[in-house]
């Protein structure tokens, strides 16, 4: 992705637009007693279209905003997100994107890895109480809603920052002489 | 090139990773700082705004979902319902002794609001996403009387306590947190213990005795006792309802001194809650 100040801005406000949507409408429904977490489907978006920098990065501010909006330790969501957002954007360094099922797929898996991290990161602070097998039900679902909704995220995003997309481009290059021709 | 390139990615990974363990552990333990309330600031109308805006989409899901729930719970409230009939003879007698018990303890609507509190109402503005923490975020701040530690409740009882506050919003603790812990007293029986949350269940929270010599039963109302010492921070005032006593196995009891409690308040769907302030000094 060519990075220019018009897509970042652009960038910019989807994530920020995304942590409000997250705390206040995704987190206050629910599907089988479950509330979907958008937010690292909307950084593996970021990784996959942008690449590991980008990745990172908004994976890094996109924590940092949620910590501060949730008034909790900031760093923590940050340091899962950035991990979410580089491994997504790696992968889309080194490997092509040949089945319609890899965006939603990476999004669910990476969905259930960082529910795994927010408790790595809590247990590292300590859990003083029992924990429900439960909560691996809940990741579970998480899980699935981040494979749908990762695809909306995805073709949505996609098409936000189509310009600046270095293989679209290639793509409309090729096309343009035979819609002049036609 | 492309190693540049590499190395640089790596240095900004790096940065970023420090970065964050740096913030990690600058702000642990801390309620609030400067940061977090510039961007709550900035945040919170834009938030509070979306938060209305969407009420009736969120109304929508919540509604399919509970639906669903409804029919799934239809026949067994069937069941509950034939069982509670042959109850209703007994109950009658039971209703007055209940009234005496009410008014002995002032669990009555009106005795949820302690005394030397002033509640100050406000709505959830934000929710934690993840299964891990439950924390909300309300629209009132100590610009409205709100301080750390002050208890929130709503219409059906205790549902956490404050934990930070900025000028506008706070953030509340719920019961079912993991750190959670509040002192409580089960009536009648009169005995004393601890309430922990079960990380997973909002709907089940742990309740561990004090004092085991008398044993509780299934349906005894849980009420905060007021005390607070080592380890539990909670400064409720007494008598606050939490919830009820829905498994008491004499075994549970006796083996592990605990036993399970369904809290009055639905932590899963809040809206409006009230802070007690001006009971904290």
């Amino acid at each position: 992705m060519i990075l220019t100040p018009k897509i970042t801005a652009r960038l910019v406000v989807v994530g920020l637009l995304g942590v409000l949507l997250q705390l206040t409408f995704f987190s206050r429904v629910e599907l089988f007693h479950v509330s979907p977490d958008v937010l690292p489907a909307l950084v593996v978006c970021f990784g996959l279209l942008g690449g590991s920098l980008t990745g990172a990065v908004s994976g890094f501010a996109i924590g940092f905003l949620l910590d501060c909006l949730l008034i909790q330790p900031i760093g923590g969501a940050s340091l899962v997100l950035i991990a979410v957002g580089y491994a997504a954007g790696t992968f889309r360094e080194r490997f092509e994107i040949h089945s319609r099922l890899v965006v939603p797929l990476m999004c669910a898996v990476f969905t259930l890895l960082a529910e795994l991290g927010f408790g790595g990161v809590e247990a590292m602070f300590g859990i003083d109480t029992d924990v429900s097998v439960l909560v691996v039900r809940d990741m579970l679902i998480k899980s699935l809603f981040a494979f749908f909704l990762g695809w909306a995220i995805y073709i949505g995003m996609r098409r936000l920052v189509r310009p600046a997309l270095v293989d679209e481009a290639t793509v409309r290059r090729t096309r343009r002489p035979t819609v002049l021709g036609a | 090139m492309y190693r540049k390139q590499v190395r640089r990615r790596r240095a900004v990974l790096a940065l970023l990773i420090v970065g964050s363990f740096a913030l990690l552990t600058l702000t642990y333990g801390q309620g609030s700082n400067g940061l977090q309330r510039g961007v709550t600031a900035v945040f919170a109308p834009v938030a509070s705004v979306l938060d209305r805006a969407l009420k009736p989409a969120r109304d929508l899901i919540n509604w399919v979902d509970e639906t669903f729930d409804a029919r799934g719970k239809n026949n067994k409230l069937e069941e509950e319902l034939q069982v509670a009939r042959k109850q209703a003879v007994g109950g009658k007698a039971a209703l007055a002794e209940n009234k005496e018990l009410s008014a002995l303890l002032k669990l009555d609507k009106s005795a949820a609001i302690p005394e030397g509190t002033e509640p100050v109402t406000g709505r959830v503005i934000a929710l934690s996403p993840t299964v891990w923490f439950s924390d909300v975020t309300i629209d009132v701040g100590s610009g409205d009387g709100v301080k750390l530690s002050d208890p929130v409740v709503n219409g059906d009882g205790l549902i956490g306590r404050v934990t930070a506050v900025t000028g506008s919003t706070s953030k509340v603790m719920l019961l079912s947190d993991h750190s959670s812990k509040v002192s409580v007293r089960i009536v009648p029986a009169g005995v004393q213990g601890i309430v922990k949350a079960s990380v997973g269940e909002p709907e089940r929270l742990v309740l561990g005795f004090l004092n085991s010599d008398k044993n509780i039963h299934k349906g005894e109302s849980v009420v905060t006792a007021g005390w607070h010492g080592e380890g539990i921070e909670s400064r409720f005032p007494p008598n606050i309802p939490v919830g009820e006593v829905t498994k008491a196995t004499l075994i549970e009891q006796e083996a592990q001194e605990r036993s399970i409690v369904r809290p009055y308040a639905d932590l899963r769907n809040l809206n409006t809650v009230q802070v007690l302030t001006g009971g904290n000094p």
